[in-house]
């Protein structure tokens, strides 16, 4: 398997410098989260043109970076799976000579743990996973997950379909390590887990805003992005972060070992990262943006997103790679909601 | 009758082996089978004896957990909820697609040619925006509920998307052309005289359709079984996004292998074993439609 | 035999149109009871929607059927006590043919062995009593002709319908079929209404012939009294061969008059087909009716004629004959052994016809 793979790698690193012109970058990123007015504007500055590639999952980038490495010149994982990229020698360090704009990324987004000397990645956009009221149909306060799973709000709760995300809620609410998945742990937070699968009407990692506008659900655990959204469409969704603690999601720009056109991937990030073009990205996709240059160009009402940007953060953590683990996740979130 | 017994001449001819023009014909078919049937599936068998790696890759050891692990009763709970919901969505295809697939047969040159585009018409827009119409139909401030408001229903909003009912409903939407078209190619080679001699015995509508049409049509059915039945099993985009995902189908388990828990082995060991169940159901459906004859 | 007073079928003027097609046109008919009515005519002339409408597949726009005496004009076929046989035969493929017999009885809800033994019976009349068990697709046509008959009786109808029913067997398998319908149908005793479009098989197996054009009965009588005395030159020109003749009416004497044919051939013939004040008229002369001879005749109407051309037959020779006046005939002669008789294209002979075989079929 391993001198296939091998083959399969040289010769699309062949193919891709024997036949890709100069001035041209591969991206693989995330679907609906770059805009395309920021590629546009690249090409038309630096005349590099953007060969753009989506994905819909970490883990989709990872399984396609690894069977065709050399094709891409810039990727767009989250911190844990860039944390296995790097453990695994799939990404290139970066040359922080031309990335003159890295200054711009505030200080709480650099030098976390999936990268404790930012030798690789650049923060993208960053977000939280927490929780949105419809206070119009939610009375009360809500203020962490044990008051979001209660059985006076059984099918009225839209969730993350995100099997990872829901046992570190329940990892949370337990007072346990959110980055250390073990057996013994995951028996503990299953009877919890099992109570809450029951409550839940919709698990939806695409766009789980829809069946909180739609009115079919009060109350959501989503990604903040969603919630910044809601929060435009109608002052009533409130974002509120668990008090328990909240994953801190980061998208990282990197770049692949082995990229066949580093120095475009390079001035791409770059251009990235100027405030200006960082703003276009925040108009767009109101998630928290790491680039404080950027930041004082957004409005007021952008600022005032508590979504974006909340006011008292509290306790929030990054995931780390859990390796096999995800099996584990993967097996006792089926199982508890077969059993249904 | 006893000449079929002694094989001419010419007709031994004929079974010799296809010439290089007959292979010339079949290579795209071939081909095309061996790059996206043969070659996958044997790919999926080998990985399915292999264990996962850390990143998600595979590493080849074989061995037969996986299959170990595939009758779990917890998978094999989930394979019987996925052919309950198959089962009902099919019988429910064959109650509603039947009589139009009659219907139509029976119809006159014209009309039966724009029903037919009718049935067909879903397939210009894509599954998942046909999809996501049924969910602002469905949803609790949808048009189904704004229409029962408007009408005066006695009853307040009825709770639909993301229930069990709302995942039949889509699964039945998605594959009733699949049940009419071919029960419509079955009914369309029905002679009309057979019906008439069956009223001519003495048959009514009801007998005449149950001892002379249902028996006739039996291999429309059949096979539109089995284009309804098959791929309403591994059907996952519906449970997830009508359902709300509450209930994992046997498709969800197969697509979170590869997209969450990134376990390709235990995913390929589920679509082999998955694969296996669609071949036996073929082979029965085989077998009880040929053994009459 | 037919009850020639107790009808069995009324048909009482009527009227089937498809959009602007008029298939079936102001139609009353008599079908006795016990009798074998053939409704003849070519094809799309109305004749199978007529049985159609007895059958009950299909309601007439106007007028009334009447079976055994009871208006069964707006009865489904499955409430009518008359069965077909399909020009198909319409066999059920999913059924044996012990099940195909006994389906009709099976509707009835016969008890099940008072059905068996109908069953064996019917089987063991049209002779497939070994074949009860087979698919029908495993049959001869003949067999397969059988057991539809087989299907139709066992239900003891009052009135067989039969769609051409022979019309995809063989020629010398459907001549024994002939033979044996009309026996079975004396057996029996059921009145039968057959269609074909085969002039020969209406008068091998009929008691009476309707002739249908254009969705009317044109004559309805005996198979004889059709050939013989046909009533239009439709009827005429369809059963069997005739002569058309076109000819003027130059004088009438009584009981006879005399008529000048096209090509000047005077003739006499019987006045009273001869309606008064006609001027024209149209005659049919059967060809065996031409009474032919190498010698002088002594008859009503003589005329010389030259043989244009002879056809070898086997037991008769046609000839066509050509009169001195002009006229063109065709003649029909048995084909004697012994030589001196025989006839030869170039021949001259003497023709004689009588006055009575002259038939009128028109005239103005």
């Amino acid at each position: 398997m391993r001198s296939l793979k091998s083959i399969v790698l040289a010769l699309a690193a062949l193919g891709a410098a024997v036949l890709a012109p100069a001035a041209e970058v591969n991206l693989f990123g995330w679907s609906e989260y770059i805009p395309q007015e920021v590629l546009d504007g690249f090409t038309r500055e630096t005349g590099i043109k953007v060969n753009f590639e989506t994905y819909a999952s970490n883990e989709e980038l990872l399984s396609k970076l690894v069977a065709a490495g050399g094709s891409y010149d810039l990727i767009q994982p989250s911190e844990y799976a860039a944390e296995l990229l790097i453990r695994r020698g799939l990404l290139a360090p970066l040359d922080r000579a031309k990335l003159t704009n890295l200054k711009n990324i505030g200080a709480e987004f650099r030098r976390l743990p999936h990268d404790p000397a930012d030798r690789f990645t650049v923060p993208y956009m960053t977000g939280t996973v927490g929780i949105v009221v419809n206070t119009e149909k939610v009375a009360g306060p809500i203020r962490g997950y044990r008051d979001v799973f209660q059985t006076k709000f059984k099918d009225r709760l839209v969730v993350l379909n995100d099997n990872r995300e829901i046992v570190t809620w329940a990892l949370y609410s337990a007072g346990l390590p959110v980055n250390d998945i073990n057996p013994a742990a995951l028996a503990k937070v299953r009877p919890e887990i099992a109570r809450w699968v029951r409550l839940v009407k919709v698990f939806d990692s695409d766009s789980p805003k829809t069946a909180l506008l739609n009115g079919d659900v009060d109350i959501g655990i989503v990604w903040s992005g969603e919630a910044a959204l809601l929060w435009n469409e109608n002052r009533k969704f409130k974002y509120v972060l668990p008090a328990e603690g909240a994953h801190r999601f980061i998208d990282i720009l990197a770049i692949p070992a082995g990229a066949a056109h580093q120095a475009g991937a390079h001035a791409l990030i770059n251009y990235i990262l100027r405030p200006e073009v960082s703003k276009i990205v925040s108009d767009k996709f109101p998630y928290t943006n790491p680039n404080l240059a950027a930041r004082q160009l957004l409005s007021p009402a952008q600022l005032a997103n508590p979504a974006s940007y909340p006011a008292a953060p509290g306790r929030l953590e990054t995931f780390r790679d859990i390796g096999k683990a995800a099996a584990d996740i993967d097996r006792l979130m089926t199982d508890l909601k077969s059993a249904q | 009758m006893s000449a079929i017994g002694i094989p001419s001449a010419s007709a031994a001819r004929d079974r010799r082996q296809p010439g290089w023009r007959a292979w010339a014909l079949l290579a795209p078919m071939v081909l095309w089978l061996a790059l996206f049937v043969i070659i996958p599936g044997l790919i999926l068998i080998v990985y399915s004896f292999c264990e996962r790696d850390e990143v998600g890759g595979v590493i080849f050891a074989f061995n037969a957990d996986n299959y170990r692990r595939v009758f779990e009763p917890v998978y094999l709970r989930i394979f019987a909820r996925s052919i309950g919901y198959a089962g009902l969505t099919t019988a429910i295809c064959v109650v509603l697609g039947y009589p139009v697939a009659c219907y139509i047969a029976r119809a006159g040159e014209q009309l039966r040619n724009r029903l037919l585009l009718l049935v067909m018409v879903p397939f210009w827009t894509s599954f998942l925006i046909r999809t996501y119409a049924w969910m602002t139909i469905l949803k609790q401030e949808g048009l189904l509920n704004g229409l029962l408001q408007a009408a005066g229903a006695g009853f307040g909003p009825l709770n639909l998307l993301y229930t069990p009912t709302a995942v039949v409903i889509g699964l039945v939407y998605a594959y009733l052309p699949f049940m009419i078209l071919p029960v419509y190619g079955s009914a369309e080679k029905l002679d009309n005289s057979l019906i008439e001699a069956a009223h001519d015995l003495g048959a009514g509508p009801v007998r005449a359709f149950s001892a002379v049409i249902v028996p006739l049509t039996l291999p429309g059915i059949a096979a539109g079984t089995l284009l309804v039945f098959v791929p309403a099993i591994g059907m996952f985009a519906i449970t997830d996004l009508m359902g709300g995902a509450r209930v994992p189908m046997i498709g969800n388990v197969i697509q979170n292998q590869f997209l969450q828990a990134r376990d390709w082995p235990f995913g390929a060991a589920l679509g082999v074993v998955f694969m296996l169940m669609f071949a036996l159901t073929y082979a029965l459906l085989q077998r009880r439609h040929a053994s009459p004859a | 035999m037919p009850d020639p007073v107790r009808p069995m079928i009324e048909i009482r003027g009527v009227t089937k149109r498809f959009g602007a097609f008029t298939a079936v046109d102001d139609v009353s008919l008599v079908v006795r009871a016990g009798e074998f009515l053939t409704l003849l005519g070519p094809s799309g002339c109305g004749k199978t929607t007529l049985l159609r409408l007895l059958a009950g597949f299909e309601t007439p726009d106007a007028g009334a059927i009447l079976l055994d005496g009871e208006d069964v004009t707006h009865l489904p076929p499955y409430r009518r006590n008359v069965n077909q046989v399909f020009q198909s035969y319409a066999l059920f493929p999913h059924l044996s043919v012990r099940d195909n017999v006994g389906f009709g009885l099976r509707m009835q809800g016969v008890p099940a062995a008072a059905a068996a033994a109908r069953i064996r019976d019917a089987l063991a009349m049209v002779s497939l009593a070994e074949q009860s068990g087979k698919l029908p697709h495993q049959l001869s046509g003949g067999q397969r002709q059988r057991v539809a008959l087989a299907r139709a009786v066992v239900c003891r109808p009052k009135v067989l319908l039969l769609d051409e029913p022979l019309s995809a067997l063989d020629a010398k398998l459907r001549h024994g079929m002939q033979l044996e319908l009309k026996h079975l149908q004396r057996k029996l005793g059921i009145t039968f209404v057959f269609v074909t479009h085969d002039q020969a098989e209406a008068l091998t197996m009929s008691d009476r012939i309707a002739v249908i054009n254009r969705g009317k009965v044109e004559q309805v009588g005996p198979a004889a009294e059709i050939y013989h005395r046909p009533r239009t030159p439709f009827a005429a020109d369809f059963i069997g061969q005739a002569n058309l003749l076109s000819a003027t009416i130059v004088g009438r004497n009584g009981t006879t008059a005399r008529v000048r044919a096209a090509g000047g051939l005077e003739l006499t013939v019987a006045a009273a087909g001869l309606p008064a004040g006609a001027s024209t008229a149209l005659l049919s002369v059967r060809p065996e009716k031409i009474h032919i001879s190498k010698h002088r005749i002594e008859a009503e109407n003589v005329f010389a004629a030259r043989i244009e051309e002879e056809i070898f037959q086997g037991a008769t020779d046609q000839l066509t004959l050509v009169t001195d006046q002009g006229t063109r005939l065709h003649a029909l002669v048995a084909n004697e052994s012994a030589i001196q008789e025989a006839f030869h294209e170039g021949d001259r002979v003497h023709c004689g016809l009588h006055p009575d075989d002259l038939i009128i079929v028109q005239a103005e």
